[in-house]
């Protein structure tokens, strides 16, 4: 009786890991399944109810946190906000600059100002991915509301990632730290291009990568989506869209480039309202 | 575990509420910049109140709705819940449990061991990126969490589930005897 009972056990867990692999194989690499999709239908009205239901409790641990955080920064935000107070009258006339330059030239409806073909659609993140390798959040909204694949998704404060794949309402979005994430981006003032991907492990910070050792870039100053456009291919992302602010650039030792560290604007951790720019990059 | 229907309502239950959780709620707040994890904890409870069989199908069934709803390649959370659950489930079936404190120790350690398992299946998926050191602190901060989750993740779990569970009749200490009844 006992060696029947081990016998089943051991049966149903081979049988249990051969089902696990059996489904790793068939489902790596593919768009998302009718299993995947009919789950994620029924589960996303669920999903919304408790992320609603759960909103105030999420904001009292966030709170918690950010208090302990809030401690260590303060000292450190003293002196950016001196910093910034220089670098904004400095802007302002920058921007005054500008503004006379554009009229000049007619620059009005360049290639700068392409992300006016994009339309917002706002919607809430419901669930999160739980492990560090994958970054992505669920969102209240799918092919319903106009949300594409490789859609850029975006916060009040930068961007946020992508959209990996859509379900009628609510979809998946690839953070910009998810390991497969890579946004070609440059650096403003200067205009230095590279290439962000994500340091795994590490939702807070970003590398900027292909960077020539010889150009001159400094803490402080902002890395945006340079949004190229060539021979019929362009980026996912519109341009100007701000990704993140530089911590350290270091060069490489024996290499021909630097490696630039950000930190995203976005507070990717903490997501509650984000926006999915639609029917805008050509595919 | 005594498996009636209405205690496998109470499993699937159990299960879509602990997923639920974690997806709304545990993934989304940081301690420390870490996220709890409390499905490890979750599976390994139920593999120590339901024996190794009962662990390993629902770690499997909740790493496959909890990929189903990431739109995750399916089967790697399967494979690595499952096989949590079954340890836990196999240390019950092995060993008693005489302290209070084995449930959470166990939780701790198995989702260490779950983390782990997380980051080989990434990179068995062909994970193309640079891992900081800031994993291996993930990692332990994770399985700490796990340890404060897991004991009342257990205890909770006993109670609901108490009605299928086959314990062994605790073992009454007999009364010294006593002299003139001193």
């Amino acid at each position: 009786m006992y060696r029947k009972q081990v016998r089943r056990r051991r049966a149903v867990l081979t049988l249990l890991i051969i089902g696990s692999f059996v489904l790793l194989t068939i489902t790596y690499g593919q768009s998302s399944g009718g299993l995947q999709r009919g789950v994620s239908t029924v589960f996303s009205p669920l999903q919304t109810v408790a992320d609603r239901a759960l909103k105030p409790a999420r904001d009292l641990v966030g709170w918690f946190d950010k208090t302990f955080d809030a401690r260590g920064e303060n000292s450190r935000l003293k002196s950016e906000l001196a910093k910034a107070r220089e670098q904004s009258v400095a802007g302002q006339e920058a921007l005054q600059e500008n503004r006379q330059l554009r009229k000049l030239v007619a620059l009005d409806r360049g290639p700068a100002l392409a992300a006016s073909a994009y339309e917002p659609v706002t919607g809430r993140v419901i669930a999160r991915s739980p492990t560090v390798w994958q970054s992505t959040v669920t969102i209240d909204m799918g092919k319903d509301d106009g949300v594409r694949v490789d859609d850029p998704v975006v916060s009040g404060d930068g961007l946020v990632g992508r959209i990996a794949s859509v379900e009628g309402g609510s979809s998946q979005a690839a953070l910009i730290t998810d390991h497969a994430s890579a946004v070609s981006a440059k650096v403003v003032p200067g205009g230095v291009q590279g290439v962000t991907r994500p340091d795994v492990g590490n939702p807070e910070e970003l590398i900027l990568d292909f960077i020539q050792s010889s150009k001159d870039i400094h803490v402080g100053q902002a890395v945006v989506t340079a949004g190229w456009r060539a021979q019929g291919l362009a980026s996912l992302f519109p341009p100007g869209l701000p990704i993140g602010e530089v911590i350290s650039a270091s060069i490489v030792e024996q290499e021909a480039s630097q490696q630039v560290r950000l930190r995203p604007y976005a507070d990717l951790a903490n997501l509650d309202m984000v926006q999915v720019l639609t029917g805008g990059s050509p595919r | 575990m005594i498996v009636t229907p209405k205690i496998f309502a109470r499993l699937v239950a159990i299960a879509i509420l602990g997923v639920l959780l974690q997806l709304s709620f545990f993934s989304r707040v940081e301690l420390f910049h870490t996220s709890p994890d409390i499905l490890p904890p979750l599976v390994v409870s139920l593999g120590l109140l339901g024996g190794s069989l009962a662990g390993a199908v629902s770690g499997f069934s909740i790493g496959l709705l909890v990929d189903c709803l990431l739109v995750a390649p399916l089967g790697g959370s399967s494979l690595v819940l499952l096989s949590a659950g079954y340890l836990a489930g196999l240390f019950r079936e092995r060993f008693e449990i005489h302290s209070s404190l084995v449930p959470p120790l166990l939780c701790m350690g198995l989702t260490l061991l779950a983390e782990l398992g997380f980051a080989l299946v990434q990179v068995m998926l062909g994970l193309d990126a640079p891992v900081s050191s800031l994993v291996v602190r993930d990692m332990l901060l994770k399985s700490i969490y796990a340890f404060f989750l897991g004991w009342p993740i257990y205890l909770a779990l006993r109670r609901l589930l108490r009605p299928a569970l086959v314990e062994e009749p605790k073992v009454r200490r007999r009364k010294q005897p006593t002299v003139l009844g001193a």
